[in-house]
């Protein structure tokens, strides 16, 4: 027997693949998943909600007390006449539950214009969006559209979104919480745009019924608008999620116009 | 190509001696059927996707250990030894070593 | 997001010093292998130059534990997810034997012949959590043997 020295030519016991293709390919086909699994249970939260009985909806409301520290109350007088105001508008958007409103200047960033629906029947209205507002009824538009929200079910949504997505990303990073909490309170006062302007809609038609007229409906949009290219005190954040501020006033006006609503005078804003 | 596990082919005369030669592969089958076969593990039986798994694995390593031998020019590989472990949970390690060498 | 950052940092520091690792260790494996080309290691039991008396035989053994690089144990693991072939343990697994296989070579370097060569692997872990590391250890063992009359110089056997 002889021996014969010899290696062989190529390495067949690896693959010669490219592992970044590898990574890439693999990434994508996660990533698909993931958004497919979003999009569809997405649906699912969609159908689900739409088929809640006001009754249930209400003891689902109770369910919820969702307790977040905006910072110390500061105007509480501001604040209980924003509720009066909420109330009044309650017989032009009927609701099964209580509408609580909080006045909140967040210490980061106290000029924030925003108001955002909560869970469990609570309405945030930031400081600074009384200061952007020019008449009662501009900010009433402002309510009427977050109860919009409320009335669409627009936060039970964000919640059950928000709830599968957190699913996800806890599948998929092992319980990272900080990336967690980052998407979940992105998501929470994220609404898609068909979402925004079925709320617009709501509120036009409250403000209708309340003043019977709609004027300042679209003071806010486009005080914003001239203030735009001026500073970035947070509208760029608040808005880019919501329709493009144009096509917003647009669709308000011609909404108006096909529903025969008229554009009278509007109210002086209470001193606060 | 004669493969055997035995000092050598029965029946054939060794004439030359090449050395090592080695085939590997680790392979794992998706997620559907790894939560399957936990499932399946309740109630006993064969996990035929596991089965499944190793089986095909067992072949690649195979190849791959004829092809280094082709390379070599041998034909044949005695004392054939299978050995596995695991590197990667839920994944088949299937590791196969013999002595490539010419029979007549 | 800073956990996102430590991770695609981490992502990045073993993608890069995992291909560097990789590719000085499998040039050093091709010249030692060629070096030690002459000593033949077979996994038969009998010695090759059944002629020649033997002096002595020992049991010589040559061990390494190699660790996957970061990028590869998430390739690994999102491969796994998927199903197929685990290419990026492929080259891991690849490495440490034909080491291990060069170090027990390299602990008997007179010798003149390896028998009955095995080859063991075990993972001190298996990585699937990420505290812990993947990593794999081969041991390579087998009987060396020396012929009395013959040299080193003279194995042409």
């Amino acid at each position: 027997m002889n021996y014969q020295p010899s290696l062989p030519e190529h390495n067949d016991n690896v693959s010669h693949q490219h592992p970044v293709r590898e990574f890439i390919i693999l990434v994508s086909g996660v990533l698909a998943i993931v958004f497919m699994g979003y999009w569809a249970l997405g649906l699912f939260v969609d159908v689900a909600v739409d088929y809640l009985s006001p009754e249930q909806e209400a003891q689902l409301q109770t369910k919820i007390n969702i307790d977040w520290d905006w910072g110390e109350d500061v105007m509480p007088e501001t604040q209980a006449k924003l509720q009066s105001l909420v109330d009044s508008l309650q017989p032009c958007v009927p609701l099964p539950y209580p509408i609580t409103v909080n006045l909140v200047r967040p210490s980061e960033n106290p000029d924030m214009i925003n108001a955002l629906a909560f869970p469990g029947g609570k309405m945030v209205v930031f400081a600074g969006l009384l200061d952007a507002v020019q008449s009662t009824n501009g900010l009433m538009f402002i309510l009427a559209h977050e109860l919009g929200h409320f009335k669409n079910r627009d936060h039970l949504r964000a919640l059950g979104r928000g709830i599968v997505l957190s699913i996800l990303t806890l599948l998929i990073f092992g319980g990272d919480s900080d990336f967690l909490a980052a998407t979940i309170n992105q998501r929470t006062a994220n609404y898609s745009q068909s979402r925004e302007s079925q709320a617009d809609q709501t509120a036009l038609n409250a403000l209708q019924c309340h003043f019977g007229h709609v004027g300042g409906a679209t003071e806010l949009f486009e005080s914003l608008q001239s203030q735009e290219g001026e500073s970035d005190l947070g509208f760029a954040h608040y808005f880019s999620t919501h329709p493009e501020l144009q096509q917003r006033i647009d669709n308000l006006q011609r909404l108006a116009q096909e529903r025969g609503y008229s554009q009278d005078k509007t109210q002086e804003l209470m001193q606060h | 190509m004669f493969v055997s596990n035995i000092e050598e082919i029965p029946g054939k005369t060794i004439t030359t001696c090449y050395g090592i030669v080695s085939g590997s592969t680790v392979r794992a089958k998706h997620l559907g059927r790894d939560i399957f076969a936990s499932v399946k593990n309740i109630f006993g039986g064969e996990l035929k996707g596991y089965t499944e798994l190793l089986g095909e694995s067992r072949d690649e390593a195979l190849d791959r250990m004829k092809s280094q031998a082709q390379q070599l020019g041998a034909n044949a590989i005695v004392n054939v030894r299978f050995s596995t472990s695991s590197v990667a949970a839920g994944a088949a390690e299937i590791y196969v070593y013999g002595t490539a060498v010419t029979v007549e | 997001m800073d956990s996102l950052t430590i991770f695609l940092i981490l992502l990045a520091l073993g993608f890069v010093f995992g291909k560097l690792a990789e590719g000085r260790h499998y040039r050093s494996i091709l010249a030692r292998e060629e070096m030690l080309l002459r000593l033949p290691a077979t996994s038969c039991k009998k010695p090759m130059g059944k002629t020649l008396p033997v002096g002595h035989a020992e049991l010589v053994h040559g061990h390494v534990v190699i660790s996957v690089d970061y990028f590869k144990q998430l390739l690994a693991s999102l491969r796994n997810f998927f199903g197929g072939t685990i290419q990026s343990y492929e080259t891991l697994l690849d490495r440490a034997r034909r080491e291990a296989v060069l170090r027990l070579k390299e602990s008997c370097p007179t010798a003149n012949e390896i028998l009955n060569l095995r080859i063991e692997t075990s993972s001190i872990s298996k990585g699937n959590s990420g505290d812990r590391v993947g990593s794999v250890e081969v041991l390579a063992y087998g009987t060396a043997i020396y012929y009395r009359e013959v040299s080193s110089q003279h194995s042409g056997l």
